[in-house]
């Protein structure tokens, strides 16, 4: 007897395995978590849900005289800890005479005497509103209300389980014994069988329609950055916002110690650090909005996009601001992009496999409210590579700007274009498939 | 031709391309044909032909179905499972790309499906499009 494998072999063209045994494991792990969900939210529906809705629905309302008050301790076993929790014996008419039963006043403290402090509010002899279990009359309480804070925090548990592992099954379910090929081609390439592919589709290459419609102002297309030095300073401004709304929290806490005549040394080593932490925060995001700000604005301006192999288009390169550059570059790249897993972590790499200078200027003085123009002519290779994208990988074209400006650091500015694939010469299919 | 030497136990394919330098154009019609030898005792349940491509290097593969072809029916089963062809015709893209860390593949795969569980995949390699291979190595690593 054979026994199964779990994972397919790889020999030269051939692969060999059992993939509905493979997806066991993933099946499994998923059916494990949903269990747990299950088994949680069935904690609570019985712990939480149903108490609170019987109190709300089932429990009599009855007026209760309080004849007692004590305290409930409660010892944590193997330790020297004890909980106080403040309660009060009341008497109340119930369907089967009259009644008595300690009723939860508040909630447990660790202090005795606050515990005793929360009784002196309430007198011997008077008259409070209380709710009793008809099936079980000695079961009083002062309170009704559902915990909504604590039902959002105990649902986030269960809740993610139930979707996590639900999810996971579902995808086992629907992948269970199908090839990848068929997993791929579910849904669409069935009905597609036989039929000729249209010349207007082109799978794997990215859609045009963001690069398009931003008329230049003197080439047909202006086309948008793709510089991450606007996110890299939206992650600066927010990381300096939220550390030093905590700073605030804290120093808030600490001088309100102080006038009171007390001092938290505690609280305040720990200010220090956060107070270095949030004063660096601030000053990087106000160099970066600077730097970002002072060298101006960079455009690209294209004559036809998307681009084709071995045609030819006209850039103009636009670059706002004042003050004097050491020099202005532009050239095309490009780049391949590939992201991968490694452990718990996603990455992207990103490698520039070519390169061609389209312009270069040096020693420019730029005016404020004017900007300089440069214009260049970009030679498509007739062999070039299209842009492609797919979930995890991608072939990208781009006009990329280099700035030296005299007073600020070097900048790097990058404008995608679109490369689509050559059509065929007469621009219909070709015609020499048979076989020899 | 492409043609596997067989190993005890597993099926022999040989797949015939209509192009002998394996290597089309966008839009061009493509002609497979090929031929299983299974091993003796061995029953097929199913048995998928497809025309796909897919990427390899460093990130994660993904994969492009073109042509799928999925075969149950216990009388083209066994026409099927002996040899068989197809004829589809190449999309205008993804081309054929040799990148450093980014590759794309297109290839004609016949998997067979056997009574255990278990199954087989023949994969054989074309080229559409004429796109160079990039430089071997990097000109930078982008920030």
């Amino acid at each position: 007897m054979r026994l199964p494998r779990f994972f397919a072999k790889k020999r030269g063209d051939r692969r060999t395995g059992a993939e509905v045994w493979g997806s066991i494991g993933d099946g499994l792990f998923h059916a494990m978590l949903l269990l747990a969900g299950i088994a949680f939210a069935a904690l609570l529906i019985t712990g939480v849900a149903v108490p609170e809705w019987r109190t709300h629905h089932h429990f009599l309302e009855a007026r209760g005289t309080v004849v007692g008050k004590g305290l409930a301790r409660r010892a944590v076993p193997g330790q020297m800890i004890s909980t106080w929790q403040p309660c009060i014996r009341l008497r109340y008419s119930t369907a089967v005479g009259l009644q008595e039963a300690w009723a939860l006043l508040d909630s447990p403290v660790s202090d005795r005497l606050m515990a005793v402090a929360a009784l002196e509010s309430t007198t011997l002899g008077s008259e409070v509103a209380c709710w009793h279990d008809p099936a079980d009359p000695r079961v009083v309480i002062l309170e009704r209300g559902y915990n909504w804070w604590m039902w959002a925090m105990t649902l986030l548990l269960p809740g993610s389980l139930l979707a996590f592992g639900g999810a996971g099954v579902a995808r086992t379910i629907a992948t269970w014994g199908k090839s990848e090929e068929r997993q791929a081609a579910a849904g669409f390439l069935d009905s597609n069988r036989g039929e000729e592919p249209t010349t207007a589709a082109r799978p794997g290459v990215p859609p045009c329609d963001d690069l398009v419609n931003s008329p230049g102002t003197i080439l047909a297309f202006q086309l948008p950055v793709e510089s991450g030095e606007s996110w890299t300073l939206l992650g600066f401004g927010l990381f300096a916002l939220l550390w030093n709304a905590v700073l605030i929290v804290l120093a808030v806490n600490a001088g309100l110690d102080l006038l009171g005549g007390q001092i938290d040394w505690l609280l305040m080593g720990i200010l220090v650090p956060f107070l270095v932490v949030g004063i660096a925060g601030i000053v990087i995001f106000i160099r970066s909005l600077i730097l970002a700000t002072a060298v101006g604005t960079t455009q690209v301006e294209i004559s036809a996009h998307p681009l084709l192999p071995g045609g030819q288009y006209e850039v103009l390169l636009g670059q706002g601001g004042s003050g004097s550059f050491t020099s202005l570059e532009m050239v095309v790249e490009l780049e391949e992009q590939a992201t991968f897993r490694q452990g718990t972590d996603t990455r992207t790499e990103r490698v520039v496999v070519w390169r061609a200078p389209l312009g270069s200027w040096q020693g420019l003085q730029l005016a404020p409210g004017t900007r300089f123009e440069g214009r260049a002519v970009f030679h498509v290779p007739a062999i070039a590579m299209h842009s492609f994208a797919s979930e995890h990988n991608a072939v990208t074209w781009r006009v990329v700007i280099r700035g030296r400006p005299t007073r600020w650091p070097a900048f790097t500015r990058a404008f995608p274009v679109l490369i689509y694939p050559l059509p065929p010469p007469s621009g219909e299919r070709l015609l020499n498939g048979g076989m020899p | 031709m492409t043609a596997i030497e067989p190993l005890r136990g597993f099926p022999s394919v040989t797949v015939q391309f209509c192009a002998p330098d394996r290597r089309y154009e966008p839009l061009q019609p493509i002609n497979i044909r090929y031929q299983i030898d299974l091993p003796a005792g061995s029953t097929v349940r199913a048995i998928e032909r497809s025309i796909l491509w897919y990427t390899e290097g460093k990130g994660e593969e993904d994969l492009g179905i073109h042509i799928f072809e999925r075969i149950t029916e216990p009388t083209a089963l066994t026409a099927a499972t002996a040899a068989g062809g197809f004829t589809a015709l190449l999309p205008r893209s993804p081309l054929s790309y040799e990148g450093l860390i980014v590759k794309i593949r297109w290839c004609v795969r016949v998997r067979l499906f056997f009574a255990g569980g278990r199954d087989f995949v023949s994969e054989h390699v074309f080229d559409l499009g004429r796109v160079p291979a990039a430089l071997s190595r990097p000109i930078a690593s982008s920030p």
